[in-house]
């Protein structure tokens, strides 16, 4: 052998530390996560029971159950949606599919990615300005719903987006090649291939708004309202707002401490339900369009 | 036999590059036609003017005349430049079924032009897989993936969905380029069977498969015709130095 053995060895040695400190972080930070999901799970089962999730709270937010908070977190995720998934997804096909190359599509492009870097309590005070007050919905469902849709509207459009410039050019040939028209191309033929990941969009932007508290502060939370919204234009509870409250600000800190672990661990779990059949709905989409 | 595509002094550039140098060729109507020449040649830029497939990449510029049927194919009102991708199909270097069903890949361009007869689609799907020669391979499993089917199969499948909507023209563009032997002599059968009936032009890079499959060869260098004619003469005894030393192998 012309190379000397120590230089593999070296070589060897030098591998075998880079992958283990690789190998470390990443399961460290699996464990992080682990140990998060564990400690609320731990602290919040005792709590949450069939009467916590569908009773109103009682003495001072101190006692009874959460039943308001997560019926106004599920509007306003809903509603959210509701404005969101089509706005994005048609802005997405536009800066995709429709705009020439060039300034303003790098604007454009470049607005939606600073728009996603925007903190959200910004868009909470833009969400009071335009939609409570000059729009006149007051605080209410649906000004918190289109506050929180503004957000989750840069997630959607990139990923729509990313996941239309995914869908492989000569598909799209094949169909004018066949004389379809733009729109009939993007309709049958590049939206069913991409639709799999625009879904993975809407879940990540579920993810994001359902434990979103800043957007929602000014907008549509009720610190304590012991009754549910009968329209979209009142007020309503949400779970990460109740949380905020009810570890912060209420009148006995102490005694609603296990009231908020049970409503973090609620809202964990509503957010891993939701990811869970959204994955779901994925694979059954993307089954389908491979069958179809 | 009458020319049914012409090109006339054809310029074409992608930006400042300048891709065709004035090709004016005329296109046998029901023969196949190949496009020889090596890799970044033009032959096929040349090829995808006849469908305007050129138009979708943007910068480009067109000079010159092509003519179909004595028409000007690019000076045709937009809103007909689908129909004119109705009269020319095209297959493509690497199979590209749609991620649907065996039936609705044959069936995509019918419903693209508005039928909606089911008993109308269903004779026509038939007949263009039967035209295909993949009738017998894939009829009984009409409603699974295309995507399950083999490379060549695939292919054919593609030409049966290019035939579906009876274009008189059929662009292929190195339709066999990634298949195996096999699957390619099917192919080659195909083109065989099929230009009784269809003009084809066919680019290759294969020159057994031009000489075996084509009536007229034109061999494309640098963005420029060198020699055109029938497929036997270029083949044994080309006019030009370059045409020789293409087919005997010595650059390309």
């Amino acid at each position: 052998m012309i190379f000397p053995e120590s230089n593999e060895r070296r070589k060897k040695l030098g591998q075998a530390i880079m992958f283990g400190i690789a190998r470390g972080i990443s399961y460290g930070i699996v464990g992080l996560l682990l140990l998060i999901l564990f400690f609320i799970a731990k602290q919040g089962m005792g709590v949450v029971n069939w009467q916590y999730l569908t009773s109103m709270p009682t003495d001072g937010m101190t006692k009874g159950g959460i039943y308001p908070a997560i019926v106004g977190t599920l509007y306003l995720v809903g509603g959210s949606m509701l404005f969101a998934f089509p706005v994005g997804v048609m802005a997405g096909i536009y800066v995709n599919e429709y705009a020439k190359e060039g300034a303003l599509k790098r604007f454009v492009k470049t607005m939606t990615n600073n728009l996603a870097g925007v903190p959200s309590i910004i868009f909470g005070l833009f969400g009071m300005a335009l939609f409570v007050n000059q729009m006149g919905f007051g605080a209410s469902i649906i000004a918190g719903s289109l506050t929180l849709g503004l957000l989750a509207l840069p997630i959607v459009i990139r990923t729509t987006e990313e996941s239309l410039k995914s869908v492989d050019d000569t598909f799209r040939q094949a169909s004018y090649a066949l004389g379809a028209s733009k729109l009939y191309t993007i309709r049958k033929v590049v939206l069913p291939i991409a639709l799999p990941n625009i879904l993975t969009g809407l879940i990540l932007a579920v993810g994001r708004v359902s434990g979103e508290t800043a957007p929602i502060l000014f907008t549509v939370a009720a610190y304590f309202l012991p009754k549910l919204p009968s329209s979209i234009m009142d007020q309503c509870m949400a779970l990460p707002y109740h949380l905020y409250v009810i570890s912060t600000s209420g009148t006995q800190i102490e005694a609603s401490r296990p009231m908020a672990y049970g409503t973090a661990f609620v809202l964990v779990a509503i957010v891993l339900i939701v990811n869970i059949i959204a994955a779901l709905l994925r694979n059954y989409f993307g089954k389908k369009v491979k069958m179809n | 036999m009458s020319n049914k595509i012409e090109t006339i002094d054809a310029h074409l550039y992608y930006g400042d590059f300048h891709a065709l140098k004035g090709i004016t060729l005329g296109i046998k109507e029901n023969a196949v036609t190949a496009l020889i020449g090596p890799s970044g040649c033009g032959k096929t830029s040349y090829l995808r003017l006849f469908n305007r497939m050129n138009d979708l990449i943007p910068y480009t510029q067109i000079s010159g005349q092509v003519l179909l049927d004595g028409q000007n194919i690019y000076q045709i009102k937009p809103a007909e430049i689908d129909s004119l991708r109705r009269n020319v199909g095209m297959v493509f270097q690497n199979p590209n079924p749609f991620p649907k069903s065996i039936f609705e890949n044959v069936a995509y361009g019918l419903r693209v032009n508005g039928i909606k007869d089911k008993s109308l689609i269903e004779a026509q799907v038939e007949k263009t897989l039967q035209q295909a020669a993949l009738w017998d391979e894939v009829k009984d499993k009409l409603n699974q993936s295309a995507f399950e089917l083999s490379g060549g199969q695939q292919q054919r499948l593609c030409i049966a969905r290019a035939l579906a909507i009876e274009p008189t023209i059929l662009l292929m563009d190195e339709p066999a380029s990634a298949l195996d032997p096999i699957s390619t002599g099917k192919i080659e059968d195909l083109i065989f069977e099929l230009k009784n009936q269809f003009t084809i032009v066919i680019v290759t890079h294969n020159m057994q498969q031009a000489g075996r499959v084509s009536d007229y060869t034109g061999f494309f260098y640098l963005g420029q015709l060198i020699e055109y004619g029938k497929t036997r003469k270029i083949f044994t005894n080309p006019t030009k130095q370059e045409t020789e030393n293409y087919i005997t192998g010595r650059f390309g």
